[in-house]
């Protein structure tokens, strides 16, 4: 465990470290500094990967659905706060994603010119706030942690941005601020109702409170005569599974589950971004410059998703399962809207911002999809291809996003212009950038072979269970896609002469930018031939989640359900009689005719 | 080894080849030799080794299961049964009593090859090669299914992939120098390349743009003098080739067609199905300069893309009802087509126990049990069935999509934008046959009601299709829409129970209508034009070319000794039973027959008025030669082909029906449950003597009528077609106008489409941030509200008894005077005062 703490803590901290050690670089040395934020980045990007190696004495081993390499460590215990990280399958995949994402942006950061040093210094504490954010399991830590990373974020578009940056930077603040206000409040309401005492011995170790086989600690917990409050990410998903803590009613016949999976909901869709809260996407993509944008599209999108996954649906599943047709309907229309406005798009980035949104929401659809019930024999596989789908979408956008952004980049470095209709003929003049472009492009459209097409296919037939009308829409984005994508290429790489300003600087991709583009491009090829390569990191835990909502579902839900039936049944039946009784015309009580109907079958059927 | 162990890895192999190819030429492609000539070496010996290891795949399939249709010949049971199958499926048991003994050999009958009645089930080699994803027990797998078909369809495609690739090495020899594309035109003085090359001599041939088609041929060399200088201002488009690129693509599409063919899955299908789209897309848009080439690659992949969001809507249907993709049984899962149709039911398609489950789930929700006699129930009350039709009807509009069937069938002929060799492969032999191929595959599973949607939609299309082709003026446009029709021929075919009768038509007419793309080819590289109102004459020209051409035209209208004959002879057959059978879809052998006179007319419309008669334009014809050697032999090695590949071999006793035979899907398609007057027969029934001579005599008559109508017009010009177009004038422009189709999807979907996106574009930025701006600017007004408040009412409120005290303290000051007796009358006067207050006060209490 002392190896995890310091490990863990290292990788995350480290960026922070260098930071630090930045600041007290001489400030006329930019390419010096952007050189050891680079070698920084890359020794986290090596941690991360370092996890994986070493065989079974490895730190994170494939094919295990537990925490891994997890600690708890006290911080505040006044307020029960602990220092509690750890790894796995849902966290892990993120993780190395991040780490990746970030070395990867910070070598597309070269052409900055602009206060290198705070901007270097500015990145590296980005990503200690986002990789913090993936190991955190502490909602106390995690809050902080999501706090960490805005600030930096907030300068990064506002300093470094386009023309309107100022504005795009607010804009995404204000947000993201309301997301994570909310979130707070959701945070406190969680908190303030646990109670650790009714957890059994073995989710107590599994939550890291208290040490295998420390009896003792096990008993003082229990004997103590008041609730004893937790943060504990583990403990709380416990709790909404296995008790009726959340369950009371606090506001408009709603439980707190409810209000806290609404108000957590709300915030994570903020930063997925979701219809009708992701206007500050586009303006922040389009005016940050385009290593943050990378960042944008490939990281902090992705805490949408981890946060959904992660803590509304397994701490709040009740109102995770009343609620999954909303998040569901969100999902499909992020994913159709976005796509119409890609469609419409003039600015090269815009449209790929639009397609983010588009893209993401299959991520949201995935994961609302709740496909188990009586009716199909509670079977959970669809449930779990469907999470299984939404992760490995958030992968292989953040991969081909983070790719888009940069192809972007790299012709906006030449030719200071965005102007869609103002290109073409670059295939001619670019042929590899443009090459490996395509790929990248074809990757985002959902190309089979490319890491874009798993995610969306297999959430896509996860949704045919829960809803066939969603399930047809979604499937007809599939057109939409091809149409915005192959228009764009089609307007900026086809035709035979290039259109805009600046042509004379269009020459081939560099040194630098061609190994930036080909770890890309690698592996959306990679993860769309093998999706393997993920799926085992990822998929035990991702599943162990799902078969935990399913039991829950078949013991808690559908019991409460049935019991909400009978007793729906009994009252259209007594009212009915009433209404015989008092010989009221038949045409008079239509609805109560209607839902006596199949209660009848139902009896009869038995 | 084993033909389960040695099949896959041959076909493995041979499938895994042409990748192998397009990863060398993408890394080395113009490394490759001069100018990157090796990259077609590279890429014709992956293909050629591909095709050997088909071959052998053929062979040894031959070896271990015979070249006889199983369940043998009976020839002499036609005689016996009555033709009107009612009767026959109503006593099959005798029928398979009598195939057990019998021992004819299938080459005894010309006409009449084989006969399956017999219930049994195709062989079939399964296996899983890797997983793609799982999720308990749902798997997704790239997987195979090898049986007669996919051995045949592995052959035929490499085997014209090869010879199509060896034509391409003569057909775009132009790309390994510098080109200049007379169709573009850029601003003078554009450096498009880096080269600079622009704006000196050009080498091409004629003014009109719309005559210079696909590859600049400078075979003459480049700087010809009798072209026309560009318009003021412009230049014609001058570029480096890319002929690497072109074999490239073409690995990559042989790769991924192959894929599709040996998928064991429909999910694999599905990746291998976008894989070969995208192919075409590069393929089709290869002159990336050209706006109207990538415009219509754009096409052809977003109308397939419609296609494909109806396939994912069939395979939600399968996946979320039946949970697997697979085709056959694999390692003791039951596949798709033994849950539709197994050995217990005789092979009767039932409606899957998932499908009754799923349709069911509302009444187990309520608690019903789903005990296997509720589920027979239930299953007997149609439940679920309408699942089995939407995942047909699902996978059928994918098939619609890539076979270019109406009503997506606008983007072949734009396809034609592309290089004729690919339009030979892709668009005409193999991948616009994988719709077909997938209707073949996925037999078992469709419902007789999806089946004869499936006849109407073929019907429709190989109408419209003819009668486009009738007006064409440009050579392969009417090759496109000759397609577009014979893919209707097929899918009627299959959708009329004409299994066997589908796929033998797919596959010869692979071969013929290749080799008449690649004659066309060659016309156009003699001619550098595509318009045959400039053409005629060539014959003397291009024997060769001439020649063959005069096969593949023959073979496609249904001359008999012709491959065409046997397939179409076999369509028209079943077509004969079908209607007897459901006399009120008469229509569709009215409308095929219709269909195979257009054919015959368009076909020799095309060589009457390209290889006959005078030259319409002497500078065009001046300028024609026969095309080289490596151009010409493959068209002589596919017109061998487009000839034989009907024929029933003699001694061997080999033949392609036979072998397809061999794969047939187990069971009858029986009675519609929706439409319970529709009833399929057999195709076995009607391979009766008595409906062929029907059939023959209906193929022929319409053929040579076509033909003879053709020969009145074009051939000795007895009749005059300028005056047919004038008195049709309005029918001659619908047609010319390609029924308006493009026109009317423009105004029905694309207009729409852009004008919703627009919307959708101004509420985000009209409706939903200016909302948010708003609530900032209100947000902000609030603030200075409430700054004023404190400033004003907080602050003043403050501030007003701070002046208060002040002045209260600066009055009291005066006071303040230091006078020992002021001050002790002070406190005396209070101290009075108080107790007077005092004493008051507690009166009152």
């Amino acid at each position: 465990m002392q190896s995890d703490v310091a490990f863990l803590s290292l990788t995350v901290f480290l960026p922070a470290l260098g930071a630090l050690l930045l600041a007290f670089f001489p400030k006329d040395k930019p390419d010096a500094i952007k050189l050891a934020s680079l070698a920084i980045t890359v020794a986290v990007f090596a941690m991360t990967v370092s996890m994986l190696m070493g065989g079974d004495s490895a730190r994170f081993k494939a094919g295990e659905a537990a925490l891994q390499s997890a600690f708890s460590v006290d911080w505040i215990p006044s307020f029960n706060i602990y220092y509690f990280m750890g790894l796995d399958g849902i966290s892990l995949p993120l993780v190395v994603l991040t780490s990746f994402t970030s070395m990867v942006a910070m070598g597309a950061s070269w052409p900055i010119q602009k206060h290198v040093k705070a901007y270097c210094i500015l990145f590296l504490l980005l990503e200690t706030g986002m990789l913090g954010v993936f190991l955190a399991l502490d909602f106390f830590l995690f809050y902080v942690f999501w706090e960490v990373m805005l600030l930096p974020m907030y300068f990064l578009i506002g300093v470094w941005g386009g023309p309107r940056r100022e504005y795009a930077a607010i804009k995404f603040f204000l947000y993201t601020l309301l997301g994570s206000v909310l979130m707070l409040i959701a945070i406190l309401m969680l908190y303030f109702n646990s109670d650790v005492r009714k957890l059994t011995p073995a989710q107590l170790e599994t939550a890291r409170i208290v040490l295998p086989g420390d009896a003792k600690s096990v008993d003082a917990i229990k004997s103590e005569k008041n609730a004893v409050h937790t943060f504990n990410i583990m403990a709380l998903q416990s709790l909404g599974q296995t008790t009726d803590q959340f369950d009371r009613e606090i506001l408009f016949g709603k439980s707190i589950q409810w209000w806290s999976f609404v108000l957590l909901f709300i915030g994570f869709a903020v930063k997925v971004p979701s219809v009708p809260v992701h206007t500050w996407l586009p303006d922040a993509h389009v005016e940050a410059p385009t290593p943050i944008s990378m960042i944008l599209a490939g990281v902090l999108l992705k805490m949408g998703g981890y946060g959904i996954i992660r803590i509304c649906y397994p701490i709040c599943p009740d109102a995770g399962y009343d609620l999954a047709w909303f998040v569901c309907t969100l999902g499909v229309v992020s994913m159709v809207y976005g796509a119409f406005a890609a469609l419409a798009q003039k600015d090269f980035k815009r449209l790929v911002a639009y397609s983010s949104v588009s893209h993401m929401g299959y991520v949201v659809l995935g994961i609302g999809v709740w496909s188990m019930s009586a009716g199909n024999g509670y079977n959970a596989a669809y449930m779990a291809q469907g999470w299984n789908g939404a992760m490995f979408q958030m992968i292989a956008h953040g991969i081909s996003s983070a790719g888009m952004f940069f192809m972007v980049g790299v012709v906006y470095d030449r030719v200071h212009h965005r102007n869609l209709d103002e290109f073409g003929g670059l295939f001619a003049r670019m042929p590899v950038y443009s090459g490996l472009a395509y790929v990248v492009f074809f990757a985002g459209l959902g190309l089979p072979g490319l890491c874009g097409f798993i995610g969306e296919v297999f959430v896509t037939l996860s949704v045919w269970n829960y809803s066939k009308t969603l399930a047809v829409i979604s499937a007809a984005v599939v057109v939409l896609t091809a149409a915005y994508i192959l228009w764009t290429l089609q307007r900026v790489y086809l035709g035979p002469e290039y259109k805009g300003p600046h042509g004379d600087h269009l020459h081939d991709m560099d040194l630098r930018e061609k190994f930036i583009a080909a770890p890309l491009v690698a592996f959306a090829i990679l993860f769309g031939v093998n999706p393997n390569l993920i799926f085992k990191y990822m998929e035990p835990t991702v599943t162990q989640s799902v078969e935990q909502l399913a039991t829950w579902t078949e013991n808690v839900k559908e019991p409460r359900l049935e019991a909400a039936r009978a007793k729906e049944a009994k009252e259209a039946e007594a009212a009915a009689k009433h209404a015989a009784a008092a010989i009221v015309p038949a045409d008079a009580a239509p609805v109560e005719g209607r839902q006596v109907r199949p209660a009848a079958d139902h009896v009869s059927a038995r | 080894m084993d033909l389960d162990v040695l099949l896959p890895k041959l076909l493995c192999i041979a499938w895994l080849l042409p990748l192998a190819s397009f990863t060398l030429i993408v890394f080395f492609g113009p490394r490759m030799g001069k100018k990157g000539i090796l990259a077609s070496y590279v890429a014709a010996g992956a293909i050629v080794t591909s095709f050997i290891l088909s071959l052998i795949a053929f062979v040894s399939w031959i070896g271990a299961n015979g070249v006889a249709a199983p369940g043998g010949h009976h020839g002499d049971e036609h005689a016996a049964v009555s033709p009107l199958p009612v009767d026959a499926s109503n006593s099959p048991s005798p029928m398979r009593l009598a195939s057990l003994a019998d021992t004819h050999a299938a080459d005894s009958h010309g006409h009449d090859e084989h006969a399956v009645h017999e219930v049994h089930k195709p062989v079939a080699y399964t296996g899983t090669w890797y997983t793609l994803g799982q999720f308990g027990d749902l798997k997704i797998t790239i997987s195979y299914y090898i049986d007669a078909l996919t051995v045949c369809m592995f052959t035929m495609v490499t085997l014209i992939a090869s010879c199509i690739h060896f034509y391409a090495i003569g057909y775009m020899h132009d790309e390994l120098h510098d080109i200049t594309d007379t169709q573009v035109l850029v601003t003078k003085g554009y450096r498009g390349h880096g080269h600079g090359h622009a704006g000196h001599g050009h080498g091409a041939h004629d003014a009109h743009a719309h005559a210079h088609d696909d590859a600049e041929h400078d075979d003459h060399g480049h700087g010809h003098s009798d072209l026309p200088p560009p318009p003021a201002g412009y230049d014609y488009l001058h570029r480096p080739g890319r002929f690497h690129r072109f074999f490239q693509y073409l690995s990559l599409f042989c790769f991924s067609m192959l894929g599709l063919v040996i998928a064991g899955n429909i999910a694999m299908v599905f990746v291998f199905w976008e894989l070969v789209g995208v192919c075409s897309y590069f393929l089709i848009g290869f002159y990336i300069e050209r706006k109207s080439a990538s415009n219509a690659a754009n096409k052809a992949f977003i109308v397939n893309r419609v296609g494909d969001f109806g396939m994912i809507i069939g395979l939600m249907a399968l996946w979320g009802s039946l949970g697997t993709f697979a085709f056959g049984d694999v390692d003791g899962q039951q596949g798709l087509f033994s849950q539709v149709r197994n050995s217990a039911h005789n092979y009767e398609l039932r409606t899957p126990d998932g499908m009754v489950l799923q349709a069911a789930s509302d009444e187990i929700a309520r608690g019903v049990e789903p005990t296997a006699k509720q589920i027979e129930t239930w299953r007997s009350e149609k439940l679920g069935y309408w699942l089995l039709v939407i995942a047909g009807l699902g996978i059928f509009c994918g098939c619609v999509g890539k076979s270019a069937q109406f009503p997506l069938h606008v983007w072949l002929p734009d396809a034609m934008e592309g290089p004729t060799p690919v339009s030979a492969l892709v668009h005409s032999a193999t991948m616009v046959a994988a719709g077909v191929y997938l209707v073949g595959r996925f037999y078992p599973m469709f419902t007789p009601e999806v089946l004869l949607v499936i006849a109407y939609i073929g019907l429709i299309t190989l109408f419209i299709a003819a009668t486009i082709a009738i007006t064409a003026s440009d050579i392969k446009r009417v090759l496109a829409y000759s397609t577009v029709s014979q893919l209707g021929y097929m899918m009627l075919a299959l959708g009329i129970g004409g299994w066997s009768a589908g796929l033998f038509h797919l596959i010869t007419h692979a071969f013929f209508k290749s080799l008449l793309f690649m004659c066309s080819g060659s016309v156009i590289h003699a001619c550098h034009t595509n318009d045959m109102f400039r053409m005629g004459g060539l014959r003397k020209k291009m024997p060769w070319t001439a020649y063959t051409m005069l096969a593949g035209c023959l073979a496609i209208i249904g001359t008999p000794l012709f491959s065409g004959f046997y397939s179409k002879d076999a369509i028209v057959a079943q077509a004969v039973m079908f209607t007897k059978q459901n006399p009120a879809h008469g229509i569709l052998l009215y409308g095929f027959a219709g269909g195979a006179a257009m054919t015959a007319f368009y076909m020799f419309r095309l060589w009457y008025m390209t290889f006959s008669g005078k030259p319409r334009d002497h500078h065009v014809y001046d300028h024609a030669h026969e095309s080289p050697k490596v151009m010409y032999v493959p068209l002589v090695i596919l017109s061998v082909f487009a000839v034989s590949v009907g024929w029933t071999m003699p001694f061997f006793g080999l033949s392609l029906t036979n072998l397809l035979e061999q794969a047939r899907p187990a069971g009858e398609i029986g009675t519609g449950v929706l439409l319970p007057a529709l009833s399929y027969p057999a195709e076995y029934l009607s391979h009766a003597p008595s409906v062929h001579l029907i059939a023959t005599l209906i193929a022929s008559a319409t053929a040579a009528g076509g033909f003879l109508l053709a020969t009145l017009f074009y051939g000795v010009h007895k009749l005059d077609a300028a005056d047919v177009k004038r008195q049709f004038n309005p029918i001659y422009y619908f047609l010319v106008h390609k029924w308006y189709f493009d026109e009317l999807y423009n105004f029905i979907f694309i207009k729409p489409l852009f004008f919703v996106s627009s919307i959708i574009s101004k509420i985000d930025k009209n409706l939903i941030d200016v909302f948010i701006d708003k609530l900032a600017v209100g947000v902000k007004a609030l603030s200075r509200v409430d700054d004023a408040i404190d400033r004003y009412v907080v602050d003043g409120f403050v501030n007003v008894i701070g002046n208060w005290t002040y002045s209260a303290g600066r009055s009291l000051k005066a006071v303040q005077t230091g006078k020992l007796r002021q001050y002790v009358m002070f406190i005396v006067v209070g101290t009075v005062a108080l107790t007077v207050i005092m004493q008051w006060a507690l009166a009152a209490e």
